[in-house]
């Protein structure tokens, strides 16, 4: 499935994808790209904020737990931003209620849990984008 | 004078043992980054072709074909990778993956190393056949369940949730009571989470083990997984239970499984005779349960001298609704009330 048809004039939907596992990083990264997304990988939360801020993308994925700033610490940034409604997307291994809880107190606009889909994760992201419109 | 040698031979013997252990450390640091380096450029080739598979990309299969030609150190690496890879998706690209590793042999050698002289490889082994989703080594795991190593138990249960065969529920929970083996409880309940609703009955059987722990996690999980077949094994466990976290866990899963009838059953065990720590699960479980029926009983909780016992009845009250908060009124000063509304006013917030 890819990112829905848009303007060939217009620039592709950028996301950043931040997360310090290279496997997951690659793979959501490779699937985006074959999707249409301009992608932006980072592998800690620190460049997460900083690709952030210099360059707000339409959509951001982001792991919870990344040394240095975590994705909750990105997602909190990102909401006192100036760019705070960017949609966001948390992927993580913790599955508790309470931690799905906070992800989405913080502002998250979805939450998966890992060992996840990508094709589900790819439908997630295409919906969110489409919403956001 | 033999003093000062002694005292120079100890200073030199210490320091000698010092400098040793640096000189381990930075030879196992220096090993295993040259083995992480050597397995990064072995997978290098079939980076692309794991990435596009994992990542569900790999419609004609082509690139998984690739994956299947690994041979030798590299298949031995790339199966390693495999499995990681396996923790963390799932769905078509995550088969894809397993087939790669039934194509290697790796599932093939996995039930081989089950018995295995090294408990790591049995460990390892256990792991992977979960991963794969190896229903046909069920019973092979369950026997793994009694191995005399904690590391493979844990790891067979792990494998057992994750083929989800709730065939194996029964062994599972009756691991946890085995005498010098048992499987942590922990373990065994998150293992049986993942197993379908037909492992409700292997629960109500369970909640009549003479083992104590395998009784807590047979009502623990009955609670959790709204198996309402077992409430009349779970009252009765409440009431003559000899083991106090049984009971408790009982509590809990009555306040989340059961009727209005039960607000009087655990309101029973709110007395003053009562275990404090069981009077508190009751109380927890009477918000939970939701039943107006308990808002006398709170009530009276919130003059109660233990203040924990009393902040909980509070905050029960406030689950209630409007009747329950009535029943705050002239309460409004109590420490308790405020620390319960303060608890539940940040909750709202957050939620």
């Amino acid at each position: 499935m890819s990112a829905p048809a848009g303007d060939p004039d217009v620039s592709p939907v950028r996301v950043l994808v931040a997360d310090d596992d290279a496997d997951i990083r690659d793979l959501v990264e490779f699937k985006l790209t074959q999707a249409g997304y301009a992608v932006e990988a980072v592998p800690d939360g620190i460049s997460a904020w900083e690709a952030f801020a210099a360059n707000p993308p339409q959509l951001a994925v982001l792991d919870v737990m990344m040394p240095g700033l975590s994705g909750i610490d990105v997602l909190r940034k990102i909401r006192e931003s100036e760019f705070g409604t960017v949609p966001v997307l948390l992927l993580s291994a913790k599955s508790r209620d309470s931690d799905v809880d906070t992800g989405f107190a913080v502002g998250a606009d979805d939450y998966v849990i890992k060992p996840f889909s990508p094709r589900e994760l790819l439908h997630r992201v295409n919906g969110m984008l489409a919403r956001a419109r | 004078m033999v003093g000062g040698a002694l005292l120079i031979g100890a200073t030199v013997a210490v320091l000698g043992g010092c400098l040793l252990l640096v000189v381990t450390v930075v030879v196992v640091r220096a090993a295993r980054h040259s083995r992480t380096r050597r397995d990064q450029m072995l997978l290098s080739p079939l980076r692309a072709p794991l990435i596009t598979v994992a990542s569900g990309e790999d419609d004609d299969g082509s690139a998984a074909e690739q994956l299947t030609w690994a041979t030798g150190v590299s298949r031995t690496v790339l199966d390693g990778n495999i499995v990681q890879l396996l923790t963390k998706i799932r769905g078509v690209p995550a088969e894809q993956l397993v087939r790669v590793l039934e194509v290697h042999g790796a599932v093939e050698a996995a039930v081989a190393d089950l018995t295995h002289r090294s408990s790591v490889r049995r460990a390892r082994a256990a792991q992977l056949l979960g991963l794969a989703q190896a229903g046909h080594t069920v019973p092979l795991l369950v026997e793994a369940l009694r191995d005399e190593s904690v590391e493979v138990r844990n790891s067979a249960a792990y494998a057992l949730g994750l083929i989800g065969d709730a065939a194996a529920a029964g062994p599972v929970l009756a691991a946890i009571g085995l005498p010098d083996r048992g499987l942590p409880a922990a373990t065994a309940a998150e293992a049986l989470q993942s197993m379908g609703v037909g492992i409700s009955e292997v629960l109500r059987e369970g909640l009549g083990d003479e083992n104590a722990r395998t009784r807590m996690v047979a009502a623990h999980l009955s609670g959790q997984r709204s198996f309402t077949r077992g409430l009349p094994e779970l009252r009765h466990l409440l009431d003559h239970d000899t083991d106090l976290t049984v009971r408790e866990t009982c509590a809990a899963a009555i306040g989340r499984l059961g009727r209005g009838e039960d607000a009087a059953v655990l309101a029973r065990h709110t007395l003053a005779d009562e275990p404090l720590s069981l009077r508190r699960a009751c109380v927890q479980a009477l918000g939970e349960l939701g039943d107006e029926g308990a808002v006398p009983t709170l009530a009276v909780l919130l003059d109660d001298p233990d203040p924990r016992l009393a902040e909980l009845a509070a905050s029960a009250l406030i689950e209630l609704g409007p009747e329950g908060s009535g029943a705050l009124s002239g309460h409004e000063d109590d420490p308790a009330v405020r620390s319960a509304r303060l608890m539940a006013s940040l909750q709202k917030a957050s939620a």
